[in-house]
């Protein structure tokens, strides 16, 4: 009985908008004291759900008394090391970004050196950051790192130059960060704060202090290269206001970067980053329509009557909103609609206002109905073969979005302001769509998404599977990791799940290692077929070891499942066996949450089991003259011999 | 008891994560365990957001230096909150 009860307070405090938890958090803090001596990987789980850039900084700390963040467990994939160097301490920087990674299900180690030693710790054989071998190293820096400023006399050129020389050291830091541990870098732009003793004319002066800041910036936007993802620090004091964000007190008496509080929203946003390096950035915004998408109810004010532009305000504030999710849509975020509505009214809008901004065309999956929002969710996460913790919900409705977070908690739910007015920052502010990388294949993914509708519709007009495949005239591009590929081969390796058969996250540099590395073979796959271009869909990474070619990575976009690009797959490897000499080729397949698909992938390809234990599971595939290639629909586009070399030797001059 | 006393109590449980803990006037850093650096700022977070105050610098640390203890401590916020609700009446 007394179980049920504190159970109900946590539901009650995680279904709640940021306004009402103020209120119900000391309970909540109460009832997961009570949980957490019964259950305290439950308590672990609903104080996690609890993290929110929303929360103060004090409320943050003891959320994390209940969390167990980090380590791996069997089954879970290799926990990610992250190495936070400050210029300024990261003392309290470091405990947020372990809240608000830990807040994402992500299996991490954290490392952090006494402020102001970064350079010592990157650069000196053996320290402690070299023993952690980390796979990140977020340089937590800013303009108190800046060896120095030119004098006000200073000319343009002498201030290039300076930029160029303080440029240079930043740059040596990264590069020994690539050779040493191939790990990724995630940069701090400088901060800039308005108090330059010019003035207005700081703008025009080439050696003021903040036109010096502003010029590192951009050449360092400019010359970073790929393995360096710059964090905006200089947007978040943007976004705070200098006046909030600079607190000399804290700096003064505890090496604090900031304020306190805007301290929660650096490491919400340096969080952002380091899972949008391992592929954990939401992929759908699902949109309500009704006081969402529009003012009024479609289903009452008929399609005329709704709010939308007109001259008003508020109208124009919902078209702002529009403008925002199409913006969203034209990078790459898929959109879908999910609305309390009989389906034909709910269209209505789309079809008949000229000055929606939002059309069918953007909308990747439809739902409208009278179920609930929690399955409709679910279903618009199936049918669109993706995970249910992909999406992100917006609705007006403070009811709607209590079910949803209740039933389907996966769902990133924001809250949202009465005013539509606030909708845009209401959204922006919780950076669920972080990248790291844009690709064009991006910018087309909405597109595959129609096309794959259709191709189902036509499979379902053929009479069996062979002859619809046969109908499509698929094509594959075939080769090996390269710097045209290499962002998207990265993309691919950090974020899939599901037809992933060891789900073995690298980062870019990494990937870049092995692509160079002789024991190494790589494929990369890309499918076109007479409706469209599926982009690159496959990457297999093989590993020579003994007289055997390993597959340590096989991983498929599920976009094209059942089209015998496996079977495709699979003569390649095998031809690149016997080009190596080895006799058999081995797979293996690790176990995780979501790839239970790929479980007999081996099997169904004719490998024969070869021992498991609970980690992994091996399997075998002879190559001599009794392996038949398999079976496919797809004609094969090789990349020219020698056009492969000249890729190669442009991965090897470091792209 | 104090009444002022009373709510820094209750922020001190919180930072400190002891539902039991007992502020004394005598009390000064080096009685209780964990308060340490890091602690001792988050105290000062705590404290400022729950009496929406704003601590000077040297205030900031007075509270780990010799010869302060909590008695001190509470006559420093009797005054920032005595000065506060002047400034609101003046």
């Amino acid at each position: 009985m007394a179980n049920e009860i504190h159970l109900d307070t946590l539901e009650r405090y995680l279904e709640s908008d940021a306004r009402q938890r103020t209120g119900l958090f000391k309970s909540f803090l109460a009832a997961l004291k009570q949980l957490r001596s019964q259950d305290p990987k439950a308590a672990a789980a609903a104080a996690r759900r609890a993290v929110s850039p929303d929360l103060d900084y004090t409320s943050l700390l003891a959320l994390k008394r209940f969390i167990h963040a980090g380590k791996a467990g069997p089954g879970q994939e290799e926990a990610l090391r992250i190495a936070v160097l400050g210029g300024p301490t990261t003392l309290q920087l470091v405990e947020l970004i372990r809240i608000f990674l830990a807040g994402r299900d992500l299996t991490f180690e954290l490392y952090e050196c006494e402020y102001g030693l970064f350079r010592q710790e990157i650069l000196t054989p053996g320290s402690g950051l070299d023993c952690f071998r980390p796979n990140i190293v977020f340089l937590a820096t800013g303009a108190r790192d800046v060896g120095v400023f030119p004098p006000v006399a200073a000319g343009r050129e002498e201030v290039e130059r300076m930029a160029e020389e303080e440029l240079s050291g930043w740059a040596g830091l990264w590069q020994v960060v690539r050779e040493r541990w191939g790990a990724t870098v995630i940069q701090n732009s400088f901060d800039i704060d308005p108090w330059g003793v010019l003035g207005h004319y700081s703008l025009r002066h080439p050696a003021s202090r903040e036109n010096y800041l502003a010029l590192l910036n951009r050449r360092m936007a400019e010359q970073a290269p790929a393995h360096v993802v710059l964090h905006d620090l200089n947007s978040l004091v943007v976004a705070a206001g200098a006046r909030d964000w600079f607190d000399p007190r804290f700096y003064l008496e505890a090496k604090m970067p900031c304020g306190p509080e805007c301290l929660v929203a650096y490491a919400h946003s340096a969080a952002g980053l380091v899972l949008a390096i391992r592929g954990k950035s939401r992929k759908v915004l699902v949109l309500d329509l009704d006081n969402t998408l529009w003012g009024g109810v479609v289903g009452d004010d008929g399609a005329e009557g709704i709010q939308l532009g007109q001259g008003s305000g508020q109208g124009e504030a919902f078209l702002a909103f529009q403008a925002y999710c199409r913006q969203l849509h034209d990078r790459g975020i898929l959109l879908a609609v999910c609305s309390k509505n009989d389906e034909e009214i709910a269209r209505r809008p789309f079809r008949l206002r000229d000055d929606m901004i939002l059309t069918l065309d953007h909308i990747s999956c439809f739902i409208a109905n009278w179920n609930n929002k929690a399955d409709n969710l679910r279903e618009i996460a199936r049918r669109l073969e993706l995970g249910v913790d992909s999406l992100v919900f917006v609705d007006d409705n403070p009811a709607e979005r209590a079910v949803v977070r209740r039933f389907a908690p996966e769902v990133a739910v924001p809250d949202m302001p009465e005013d539509p007015a606030g909708y845009v920052a209401a959204l922006a502010r919780h950076r669920y769509f972080e990248t790291v990388s844009w690709t064009r294949e991006d910018a087309s993914r909405a597109q595959y998404y129609a096309q794959n509708a259709e191709r189902a519709r036509m499979a379902s007009a053929f009479a069996d599977l062979d002859s619809f495949l046969g109908s499509l005239e698929m094509r594959a591009r075939i080769e090996p990791v390269n710097p045209l590929n290499i962002e998207r081969v990265t993309q691919l390796v950090n974020k899939s799940n599901q037809f992933n058969l060891t789900t073995r996250r690298r980062t870019r540099a990494e990937i870049e290692a092995l692509s160079r590395d002789p024991d190494w073979h790589t494929l990369t796959i890309s499918l076109a077929d007479r409706l469209g271009d599926n982009g690159l869909i496959s990457v297999i990474f093989l590993v020579q070891s003994h007289g055997s070619l390993e597959i340590d990575t096989w991983l498929m976009s599920c976009r094209v499942l059942q089209r015998t690009v496996e079977q495709l797959a699979l003569n390649e490897i095998v031809a690149a066996a016997r080009a190596r000499g080895c006799h058999t080729v081995t797979g293996l397949y690790i176990p995780t949450e979501r790839n239970g698909m790929v479980r007999d992938h081996y099997g169904r390809l004719g490998f024969q089991a070869s021992g498991a234990d609970d980690s992994a599971a091996r399997w075998v595939l002879r190559v001599d003259e009794s392996y038949q290639p398999r079976h496919t629909y797809i004609r094969t586009e090789k990349t020219h011999e020698r056009d492969s070399r000249t890729i190669a030797a442009g991965l090897s001059a470091g792209l | 008891m104090n009444e002022i006393r009373e709510r820094l109590q209750q922020v001190f449980r919180q930072v400190f994560d002891d539902p039991d803990a007992v502020l004394t006037d005598e009390m000064s850093a080096k009685d209780v365990d964990g308060w340490d650096s890091l602690q001792h700022i988050n105290l000062i977070i705590a404290v400022e957001k729950h009496f929406a105050i704003r601590f000077a610098t040297d205030e900031i640390s007075g509270l780990k230096e010799p010869g302060q203890n909590i008695g001190s401590f509470v006559r420093l916020l009797e005054r920032k909150l005595g000065m506060q609700s002047r400034t609101a009446g003046a």
